[in-house]
């Protein structure tokens, strides 16, 4: 059945709409976890607050087994799903280049338009810095390009490069979630807390 | 820390742990769930609309007008057995019997999207069961030759002569298959007269008689 939209169930003019609508939600969301505190979001670094890890661990293993649920109901074709391409090294060097902007600015470009919609000064700062980084990147892309293009594995996921079924993936995944999640209980419980 | 707080902290980590044990039930479920295989290809009702359709089919003028004029797209596969297509098949057909049909190294021949495969059999009969599994396979660009090598034979290699009340275009039709017909190597054969060795005649050497000598007399 599913996909909705590529399978013609819901017209195509209605994806944006949806989009709208999800932002919104997700939007939400996050500022209600408090995702709209740099305090909050570092506090993961800082072995005070994990709620980060715990949020998109949850959010993660929650939608892939619901995902493999309807695939196997036949609710929604797995294989027609969209899978971002894996360029190695250039997610390599972004995701190190994200974690360093992560932690020295508070924010992830998601919860920092979080942060400027509820009128955060550091929010708003932090976004700025953002356009700014978009534009250096821009115009700067005909330069990094042979390396961004380079490394370029396809459209690969944990099931192709390992060869084991999706399911024991899906299992090892939510296993390795729920450990880390008692871990970072057992750290928060040693770390000082912090009030913020 | 006061009682109450204590009890709520328990009961909120309890809540944790059950959360979590749901978590894994569920992620184990996917792992100790009965697998079936699904169905490959396309789905049903448009498998159904395909085979009403009569769109797959080519006629057998279509067909050699194509072959005539080197048309790059055409493949033709023979979905005869290995025999039959030793024996005799069209010009640069591809032999593919049905029952080969899910073998992987012949793929690439049928799985694509360059080429218009054109299936044939003696009939309909081979070449519409392998349409059938491509399509269901999801293959494109499948057709059949319509009344398979039955009905090549006798349109292109001996077509019949209109009536002398048959339209035009008949005899056009006509003249066109014959022309065909040549081209694949048919008529040629025809419209050679054969030349048979002039048989000599043989002479029947007829001894003459000698004149005799007049005998006697009187």
């Amino acid at each position: 059945m599913g996909p909705l939209i590529p399978n013609g169930l819901i017209p195509i003019e209605w994806n944006f709409v949806i989009a709208i609508l999800i932002g919104i939600a997700f939007g939400y969301i996050m500022e209600a976890t408090g995702f709209s505190s740099s305090r909050k979001l570092t506090g993961v670094f800082y072995g005070y607050d994990f709620a980060v890890l715990k949020v998109f661990f949850t959010s993660a293993v929650v939608a892939v087994i619901g995902l493999y649920y309807m695939d196997y109901l036949n609710f929604v074709d797995i294989s027609q799903l969209y899978v971002q391409p894996t360029y190695l090294w250039a997610a390599i060097i972004g995701g190190i280049i994200m974690g360093v902007g992560f932690l020295a600015g508070g924010f992830c470009p998601g919860t920092s338009l979080c942060a400027v919609a509820i009128g955060k000064i550091d929010g708003m700062v932090f976004t700025v810095g953002l356009m700014i980084g978009i534009f250096i990147f821009s115009e700067s892309f005909s330069i990094l390009e042979p390396f961004f293009e380079s490394s370029n594995l396809g459209h690969v996921t944990l099931v192709d490069s390992l060869g084991i079924s999706p399911y024991w993936i899906i299992l090892i995944i939510t296993v390795v979630a729920l450990i880390a999640f008692a871990f970072s209980d057992w750290v928060r419980s040693k770390v000082k807390k912090v009030f913020y | 820390m006061s009682k109450s707080y204590k009890s709520k902290k328990i009961l909120v980590k309890r809540r944790y742990q059950i959360l979590a044990a749901i978590l894994f039930l569920l992620a184990l479920g996917l792992v100790l769930l009965p697998k079936y295989k699904e169905n490959e290809g396309i789905d049903p009702e448009l498998f159904v609309k395909n085979a009403l359709s009569t769109e797959r089919y080519i006629s057998t003028d279509v067909l050699a007008d194509r072959l005539i004029n080197q048309d790059p797209t055409v493949l033709l596969i023979d979905t005869r057995s290995e025999d039959e297509f030793n024996e005799f098949s069209l010009p640069d057909a591809v032999n593919i019997p049905v029952k080969d049909f899910f073998n992987e190294n012949l793929n690439p021949f049928l799985d694509q999207n360059v080429f218009d495969v054109i299936l044939f059999s003696n009939d309909n009969f081979y070449a519409n069961e392998a349409w059938m599994l491509g399509n269901r396979l999801g293959y494109t660009n499948l057709y059949i030759l319509k009344g398979g090598l039955n009905e090549w034979f006798s349109t292109i290699i001996d077509p019949k002569y209109p009536d002398e009340t048959m339209p035009r275009e008949a005899f056009e039709l006509y003249s066109f298959r014959k022309a065909a017909g040549m081209y694949f190597g048919v008529g040629e054969a025809e419209s050679k007269t054969e030349e048979k060795p002039v048989q000599k005649k043989k002479v029947v050497t007829v001894p003459k008689k000698k004149k005799r000598a007049p005998e006697g007399g009187c």
